[in-house]
């Protein structure tokens, strides 16, 4: 085994896990809420980013901004029709109808896009870097960088910022908040969005290492379920590293074991984690 | 009288469905679809003790259908066992099944039983994906046809209007065990635990062997649809476990409304005559009950049974004269 390799590989792989699942934590940590269709965006994401460069013709900046966008788009729609579930925190009803679009989002990609496997090529996965017996692609550089930024800022906006603090308060205490005039329905919409253009970035950005699928979506999310609960439920830092930590481990475990058997074996961690603590999993709310 | 009314109502109902594929012209694809519709009801109702009793929502229930699917296919195939003694193996191996993950999720609420139930049902997927041992990404083909032999009967079933009448009965059996598990003390029990788990605990039930048990009730009734669902296809795979299943058997339970004995059957009914009759492809079809589910839940809290009776409630109240004319009254 080429330990630098897997390391990188591993490396990689967390920065992408934690990049994945940054929407779900600050929807759980700020709104309370879970989006099963969190795979089923990130999909979207990665497929309206292809159509943008291979069918349209754009660079791949302007394919980031309309994934965004798409992202946001879909958080909008699903909490639009969510609206009153949301305010009464029905949250089993909540989590069927998102595996519903989830569904949906499926059966509409596929229309859109094929159902045939694509390669999301952009200038940096094509950029081909080796250093002495390691090799990585320029895209590997991007998800680093990409998600550590978006980190900082996302951590910085929910400590410094008015914003962060009205999360951090709908959070708390949304009834509390409601008295201290805070308009929670905006805070939901936000929230959703957010969590809509951040999967949807990151199916974007991770995307091109692996060829894209209209049905990836149903075994993507849980690789965000994992992150979600292992770094306690939405705290930001928490994410961050459990997100590393999975890498890591799906790195190796895939060396040194199978490839095909890392899910099962990070849902065996998953549930250690849960049996030995299974009342410290919640994190202070507002994920700061 | 009224009981023994209503007894000869239900047996009168349960002797005319028999009949519903022949009294809808009896051809092949009619018998199918109802064969089908049976399967899928019967594992519908195994969720629906858990959604509707226990209140709690598993995504881990395409795993039992799977794993009676796949014993059935094994041990079939492997060991030629009859349909009796795949039958039971499915039971068995769907009950250990559930002890397992009652363990694992003793302790777990809410979104945090679903995420790792959902869990169960992606790494059950990766698993019969790639290990050789359950026929991996290929499945298992080449299941025998249903048949049993006793002395001097035989019933093989060679096609889908053979199979209806153990269809049929299968579902007459998971129901007849539905409505009494919700007159027994374990149907009572997990209610109360799910309205009010603390009045459950001082009344002496304990919630975390309660939930135990369901699970141990509703498992092997998916499990059973899954032994049958071999037989029909013939051919299983990794597919049991794709996400089309659990919308399914979701969308069934809730759709028309819950707690109501013949919700499910009725959801799976609407589902599949979309879907056999009036399909507009796979893709559309997937929107449709994508759409199904989330309307349902979204804006028909009580189901569709729900509405109709709200709607019911709102007429009758605006056609009563004699309410209209005692509000009059009142006014004057």
């Amino acid at each position: 085994m080429n330990l630098g390799q897997q390391i990188l590989n591993g490396l990689v792989l967390g920065h992408s896990y934690a990049l994945i699942a940054i929407g779900w934590t600050v929807l759980l940590g700020v709104a309370r809420l879970v989006n099963f269709a969190h795979g089923q965006m990130y999909m979207m994401g990665a497929f309206v980013a292809w159509m943008v460069m291979a069918k349209v013709g754009l660079p791949y900046p302007l394919a980031l901004v309309t994934s965004v966008l798409a992202g946001v788009l879909i958080g909008f729609v699903m909490q639009e029709v969510m609206l009153g579930l949301t305010l009464r925190q029905d949250l089993v009803s909540i989590m069927i109808v998102t595996l519903g679009f989830g569904y949906v989002l499926h059966g509409v990609a596929a229309i859109a896009f094929g159902s045939t496997g694509q390669i999301l090529d952009t200038p940096f996965s094509t950029i081909n870097v080796y250093w002495n017996d390691i090799w990585f692609t320029g895209q590997d550089l991007f998800i680093i960088a990409v998600t550590v930024a978006f980190f900082i800022a996302l951590q910085l906006v929910l400590a410094k910022s008015r914003l962060g603090r009205l999360a951090r308060m709908v959070a708390e205490d949304p009834k509390l908040a409601i008295l201290a005039g805070v308009d929670v329905r905006r805070v939901y919409f936000g929230v959703f969005a957010f969590q809509g253009a951040a999967v949807a970035l990151a199916g974007a950005i991770v995307g091109p290492r692996t060829p894209i699928l209209t049905s990836m979506g149903f075994e993507e999310v849980i690789i965000t379920f994992f992150v979600v609960v292992l770094g306690g439920i939405g705290s930001v830092l928490g994410s961050y590293l459990a997100g590393l930590s999975l890498g890591l481990f799906t790195a190796f475990f895939g060396a040194l074991v199978s490839p095909a058997y890392t899910t099962p074996a990070a849902f065996l961690v998953l549930i250690a984690v849960l049996v030995l603590r299974p009342g410290g999993l919640a994190a202070k709310p507002g994920g700061a | 009288m009224a009981t023994v009314f209503g007894t000869i109502a239900v047996l009168a109902l349960a002797v005319a469905g028999f009949f519903v594929p022949a009294a809808f012209g009896g051809g092949g694809a009619v018998y199918s679809a109802c064969v089908l519709i049976a399967i899928f009801a019967v594992m519908a109702y195994g969720l629906d003790l858990i959604v509707s009793d226990l209140g709690e929502v598993s995504l881990g229930h395409p795993v039992f259908f799977a794993s009676g699917a796949y014993a059935t296919a094994l041990l079939s195939t492997e060991a030629g066992l009859s349909p009796v003694l795949t039958f039971v193996a499915s039971l068995a191996v769907a009950m250990a099944l559930a002890l397992l993950v009652g363990f694992i999720t003793l302790r777990l609420r809410e979104f945090v039983f679903s995420l790792v139930t959902y869990a169960v049902t992606v790494v059950a997927l990766t698993l019969a994906e790639n290990w050789s041992a359950l026929g991996g990404s290929d499945g298992i083909a080449g299941i025998p046809l249903f048949t049993v032999d006793a002395g001097i009967a035989s019933f093989r079933a060679v096609t889908d209007r053979d199979l209806w009448p153990v269809a049929y009965g299968l579902l007459l059996a998971t129901l007849w065990l539905v409505s009494a598990f919700r007159r027994s003390r374990l149907g009572n029990a997990a209610l109360k635990v799910h309205l009010n788990p603390r009045l459950a605990t001082m009344s002496g039930i304990d919630p975390q062997k309660t939930r135990l048990m369901v699970f141990l009730v509703s498992a092997p009734m998916t499990a059973a649809a899954g032994w049958l669902y071999a037989y029909q296809r013939a051919y299983i795979s990794a597919d049991l476990l794709s996400p089309y299943f659990l919308i399914l058997m979701l969308t069934a339970v809730v759709i028309i409304g819950r707690r109501l004995l013949l919700a499910p059957l009725m959801g799976v009914a609407l589902i599949l005559v979309q879907e056999k009759f009036f399909s507009f492809g796979g893709d559309v079809d997937r929107i449709i009950l994508g759409c199904a589910l989330i309307v349902s839940l979204a804006f028909l809290p009580g189901g569709i049974a729900g509405t109709a009776r709200a709607l019911a409630a709102r007429i009758r109240r605006s056609d009563d004269p004699a309410r209209t004319n005692a509000k009059n009254e009142g006014a004057t």
